[in-house]
C-alpha cells in the first residue's frame, strides 16, 4: 500500500510545503518553481476537461443501457456531442486544406449562435418568472426577523430600478429610495458578507491544513 | 393524499402561479411596446469604472476578462459592450480573454461587433487571447508572462511581437483590468491578480453576485463595480449611447414594482388571517 497511500501524502506534503514556502521567498528559483508550477497546473486542467467529459458521457451511457426514466434525454446528449465535435473536427480539416481567413463564421459557430446561445439564454430568463411565484408564496413576515428581511428586501428592490426616482422626484428627493438601498447594501449587507468571507476563509485554511498533513485524505479515494 | 382543504390550498397555489406567469410576462412586454422613458442617474461605483477608463491615455492596453456564458448575456453583454466601445472610442488598446470555454463564442461576438463599429484591426487596435483552462494558474501564469500564457492569440497568430501588445510582457505592465463575471472569477483575479500584480482592478457582475462585492469596494480591492442590467444602463448613460441595457430598466422597473405589490399582498392577506386567527404563526 506504499504507493497507494504513502507515496501520494508524501507527494502532497512535499508540494504543498514548497508551494507555500516560495511565497516568502524573493530569489529567480522561487519564482522559476512558481511559473512551472502553474503551468504544470494548466496542463492538468486542460486533462481535468477531458475527464469532465468522459464522466458525462459515462454517467448518460449507463443511464441508456439501464434504460432509466428520462434516458431519451441522455441519448440527446450523444446527438448534441456528436453534432458539436462533428462541426468541430470538419472545421479543423476545412482550414488545414482549404484557404479559410481566420475567425471566419463556421459550422460551429453556427451552433454556438442558434442552439447553445438561445438554449441558454432562455433556461436563465425562466428564473425571473419562479422568482416572482416564489416570493409571491414564501417570502411572508412571520416573526420580526423576516419581517426586517422582508423590509430591506422590498427597499434594495425598489431602489435599484429607475422608477424609484421617478417616484422619489414626485416625492421632492430623487435619490430617496437608491440611497437607502446603497445604506442597506454598503453597510449590514457589507459587514454579513464580510463575516461570512472570513469564515469561509478560515474553512478553507483549515482544510489546507487538514491536506497537506494527511489528517485529510478522501481525495485519495476509497472514502480514507 | 392530504386533506380536502389542503388539496384545495394546492389547487389556489397552482392557479396563482399561472396568474403570475401571466402578470411578470406582461410587465416585461409592456414597455416594449409602450416605451416608458424613466430618467435615472448612474451609481457612484459604475461612475467609477468609467472615470478610470476614461483617465487611461489612448494607446494604453486594458485587460478584459469575459467570465460568463450565453446564460448570463442578458446582463453582461450590453455591459460588455458598452466598455470595449468606450476603450475603442478612446483608442485604447483591449486585451480581451475569458476563463469560460462555453463563453468564448459570445466574447469573440462582442469584440468583433465593437471593432467593426470604429475599423478596429484584431492583433494591431485589439486582442482576443479566447481561452485557456486553469483559473488562477492562468492568472499567475499571466503575471509571469504574458506571451508565455497566451503564445498564440484566439486566431492563431503568434502574440510575440503583436503591435497591440507593445510594451505589455505581464499583468504588470498592464494599468486596468476589467473582470466581468457570472460566477466567482472576481475573487479569484482579486486574491491572484490584483493583490499580487498591482493593477487597478473594475469589476461587472450579475445582479445577483454585486452583493457579495462591497466588502472589496470598501477596501479599495476593486476600483468600482457595474452590478447587473442597472450597471450595463449606468454604463450607456455616461457614454450618452442609450441601448439594449436602458430598455431593460424600463421591464425591470414594472416587474420589480410587481414583484413588491405581490409580495406586499400576499402579506397583506397573510396578516389579516393570522389576526383573524384563522392560520397558525
Amino acid at each position: 500500500m506504499w504507493y497507494k497511500l504513502t507515496l501520494p501524502l508524501v507527494i502532497c506534503f512535499g508540494v504543498g510545503v514548497l508551494a507555500f514556502v516560495q511565497e516568502f521567498v524573493p530569489h529567480p528559483w522561487s519564482a522559476a518553481f512558481r511559473e512551472e508550477m502553474t503551468t504544470w497546473f494548466r496542463i492538468m486542467g486542460g486533462f481535468g476537461l477531458f475527464i469532465g467529459a468522459y464522466s458525462l458521457l459515462h454517467l448518460h451511457v449507463t443511464r441508456i443501457r439501464r434504460q432509466q426514466a428520462g434516458w431519451g434525454y441522455s441519448a440527446f446528449v450523444f446527438l448534441g456531442a456528436a453534432l458539436t465535435i462533428g462541426a468541430g473536427v470538419f472545421e479543423e480539416v476545412r482550414a488545414a486544406v482549404a484557404d479559410v481567413p481566420a475567425g471566419a463564421f463556421s459550422l460551429f459557430d453556427w451552433l454556438y449562435n442558434y442552439v447553445q446561445v438561445p438554449c441558454q439564454a432562455t433556461i436563465f430568463s425562466i428564473l425571473a418568472f419562479f422568482m416572482a411565484s416564489a416570493a409571491f408564496r414564501a417570502f411572508r413576515a412571520r416573526n420580526v426577523e423576516a419581517a426586517l428581511l422582508l423590509a430591506a428586501a422590498l427597499v434594495v428592490m425598489f431602489g435599484r430600478v429607475p422608477i424609484s426616482e421617478e417616484v422619489g422626484r414626485c416625492l421632492g428627493s430623487w435619490d430617496l429610495f437608491p440611497k437607502a438601498a446603497d445604506v442597506l447594501m454598503e453597510y449590514p449587507n457589507m459587514a454579513a458578507k464580510r463575516g461570512i468571507m472570513l469564515g469561509i476563509s478560515l474553512g478553507a485554511i483549515s482544510q489546507s491544513l487538514r491536506v497537506l498533513f494527511g489528517i485529510e485524505r478522501s481525495y485519495l479515494g476509497g472514502g480514507g | 393524499m392530504g386533506t380536502p382543504e389542503a388539496q384545495a390550498t394546492l389547487r389556489r397555489l397552482a392557479v396563482a402561479r399561472r396568474v403570475i406567469y401571466v402578470l411578470v410576462a406582461v410587465a416585461v412586454l409592456v414597455p416594449f411596446v409602450y416605451p416608458l422613458p424613466f430618467r435615472f442617474r448612474p451609481s457612484p461605483w459604475s461612475e467609477k469604472v468609467f472615470k478610470k477608463v476614461e483617465a487611461l491615455k489612448p494607446g494604453s492596453p486594458i485587460l478584459f476578462s469575459f467570465d460568463f456564458d450565453p446564460s448570463a448575456m442578458a446582463e453582461l453583454y450590453p455591459m460588455s459592450l458598452a466598455l470595449l466601445r468606450h476603450c475603442l472610442q478612446r483608442d485604447l488598446h483591449p486585451i480581451v480573454m475569458t476563463h469560460w470555454q462555453s463563453g468564448v463564442g459570445i466574447t469573440k461576438q462582442i469584440i468583433e461587433e465593437a471593432a467593426k463599429e470604429r475599423g478596429k484591426q484584431s492583433g494591431k487596435d485589439y486582442v482576443f487571447l479566447g481561452f485557456r483552462a486553469g483559473g488562477s494558474n492562468l492568472v499567475l501564469n499571466m503575471g509571469e508572462s504574458l506571451q508565455g500564457a497566451f503564445a498564440k492569440d484566439f486566431f492563431k497568430q503568434p502574440t510575440e511581437g503583436m503591435p497591440a501588445l507593445e510594451g505589455v510582457r505581464s499583468l504588470k505592465d498592464i494599468p486596468l483590468v476589467i473582470d466581468i463575471a457570472a460566477g466567482t472569477a472576481i475573487e479569484m483575479w482579486i486574491a491572484y491578480g490584483r493583490d499580487r500584480f498591482g493593477f487597478d482592478l473594475g469589476a461587472g457582475c450579475t445582479a445577483v453576485i454585486a452583493p457579495d462585492l462591497y466588502p472589496f469596494l470598501q477596501s479599495g480591492q476593486l476600483v468600482g463595480v457595474l452590478g447587473g442590467l442597472r450597471g450595463a444602463a449606468d454604463y450607456e448613460m455616461l457614454m450618452k449611447r442609450p441601448g439594449s441595457a436602458t430598455k431593460g430598466m424600463q421591464a425591470q422597473s414594472l416587474t420589480h414594482v410587481l414583484i413588491i405589490l405581490l409580495i406586499v399582498g400576499a402579506n397583506v392577506h397573510y396578516l389579516s388571517r393570522r389576526l383573524k386567527g384563522s392560520t397558525k404563526g
